[in-house]
């Protein structure tokens, strides 16, 4: 897995954040396991911590077969 | 059965299809025949069944909603007719059916596509003759009892498959009452939210927050499957979750919106605003950037692969090369293709270094 493949898969709903002040940082990708950062406007908030981890959770493990692990760092 | 919707909740929405629907809703309300709703699940068919309750005669008698999808095809027939004791095992003493209950008011058979074909056949006598019999019983017991029914499925065609039966759906199809999907009048979500936000919000006693154009957007590109009730749902979430005090991306659920980025953008967005903001429109120019918007959209998610989008587009391969350089979009299109090409060389990357597609043992073995 690399970073370009969680990119892209951050890269469709990235629009919205940003346009909402707020982004997902890929902070690292290492073997099956991403690293993602929030930043902006959201990042202080618990709530969008859980509810942007559950769905990008989701759509990594549709998207990349060998998805295993996504870390809020 | 609980009805989540309310029917203030329902009669919000000025769409052209929803005014029609509370139009004909006005002109049957002083009848006392029975109406078919047709609706997918969650657009308010048992509101809609309790609004036509509340504004014909019978709104002061009882008012029975019962979902025929809840009881087993042998549990069913008591339900609605009753049942004397002993009739079966476990019938210890004499038990009204939901007819009899609703006597003199009126009764909602949602649900109704899931009837049994056995049970439609003694549905069909109740209706035609206006008299039940408890199971078990050998009374025949005069109703009066307005029928409403409601159904997730298209009953005409279940009867061309054989499923339902063509005399009860001509008795049950008097008055045809069809509800939109939401994805059908988008026009109406963001009225659907404010109200929703503003009674879950007024129940934790704060005032209705600021939503931010991103979630607006989110919410009027994603198709809603489940309908208003899904959309109450987001919007309770978001009152119990919101911790700033404006309605942000972050209060939203990612799922929503990776599905709304796979719509493409919404067309009513760009429409005209309220009547009484009537300000000139430049068609040619509104057109051209909905053209742009689209294509623009298309290219995004076939990344760049154009032929692929111009199938989303339904339109030929030519075409959209010649309209992606009217709208100045050919930039898009080297930069999607950029990024593709680099997920590609990554994969081809991966998999030289795991040909056989095995995961590396230690990330396996040591998480």
């Amino acid at each position: 897995m690399t970073k370009q493949q969680v990119e892209a898969v951050i890269e469709r709903i990235r629009p919205f954040l940003q346009a909402d002040g707020g982004d997902i940082e890929v902070v690292d990708v290492n073997g099956q396991s991403a690293d993602v950062k929030l930043t902006g406007m959201c990042a202080g908030c618990p709530s969008a911590h859980m509810t942007l981890y559950l769905g990008v959770e989701t759509a990594l493990r549709e998207a990349i077969p060998e998805f295993d692990t996504l870390r809020v760092v | 059965m609980t009805a989540t919707l309310t029917t203030e909740s329902l009669v919000v929405g000025h769409s052209a299809r929803m005014r029609a629907v509370f139009e004909f809703l006005h002109v049957i309300s002083n009848s006392d025949s029975t109406v078919l709703i047709t609706g997918e699940s969650g657009t308010g068919k048992e509101v809609t069944a309790s609004l036509i309750h509340q504004s014909s005669r019978r709104k002061h008698r009882p008012f029975v909603p019962v979902s025929c999808a809840l009881f087993s095809e042998t549990l069913i027939e008591s339900e609605l007719f009753g049942h004397e004791r002993g009739a079966f095992t476990g019938a210890i003493k004499d038990r009204p059916g939901r007819f009899e209950l609703a006597d003199t008011g009126t009764i909602f058979l949602d649900d109704i596509d899931d009837v049994p074909l056995s049970m439609q056949v003694k549905l069909l006598r109740v209706l035609q003759n206006r008299t039940i019999e408890r199971l078990g019983g050998t009374r025949t017991v005069p109703i009066n009892v307005r029928v409403l029914a409601g159904t997730k499925r298209d009953l005409r065609q279940m009867v061309a498959d054989g499923k339902f039966r063509e005399d009860l759906y001509y008795r049950l199809n008097v008055l045809p009452v069809v509800l939109p999907p939401l994805r059908e009048r988008r026009e109406d979500i963001p009225v659907l939210m404010e109200h929703f936000l503003r009674q879950y919000f007024r129940k934790s006693g704060e005032d209705a927050p600021r939503v931010s154009d991103a979630v607006l957007q989110a919410f009027m590109r994603y198709s809603w499957p489940g309908n208003v009730r899904e959309l109450e749902n987001a919007c309770e979430r978001i009152a119990q979750t919101c911790t700033c005090g404006t309605v942000r991306i972050g209060c939203m659920s990612a799922s929503i919106l990776f599905r709304a980025a796979s719509q493409p953008p919404d067309v009513v967005m760009s429409a005209p605003t309220a009547p009484q903001q009537i300000v000139p429109i430049a068609l040619d120019e509104r057109i051209r950037e909905l053209e742009s918007n689209l294509i623009s959209w298309a290219l995004n998610v076939s990344h760049g692969n154009k032929s692929r989008a111009a199938e989303l587009l339904q339109i030929k391969r030519s075409t959209l090369g010649d309209r992606i350089a009217r709208c100045g979009l050919a930039d898009q299109v080297n930069v999607a293709n950029t990024s593709n090409q680099q997920v590609q060389a990554s994969r081809s990357a991966a998999d030289t270094t795991a040909p056989n597609g095995d995961r590396p043992a230690s990330a396996t073995t040591n998480p």
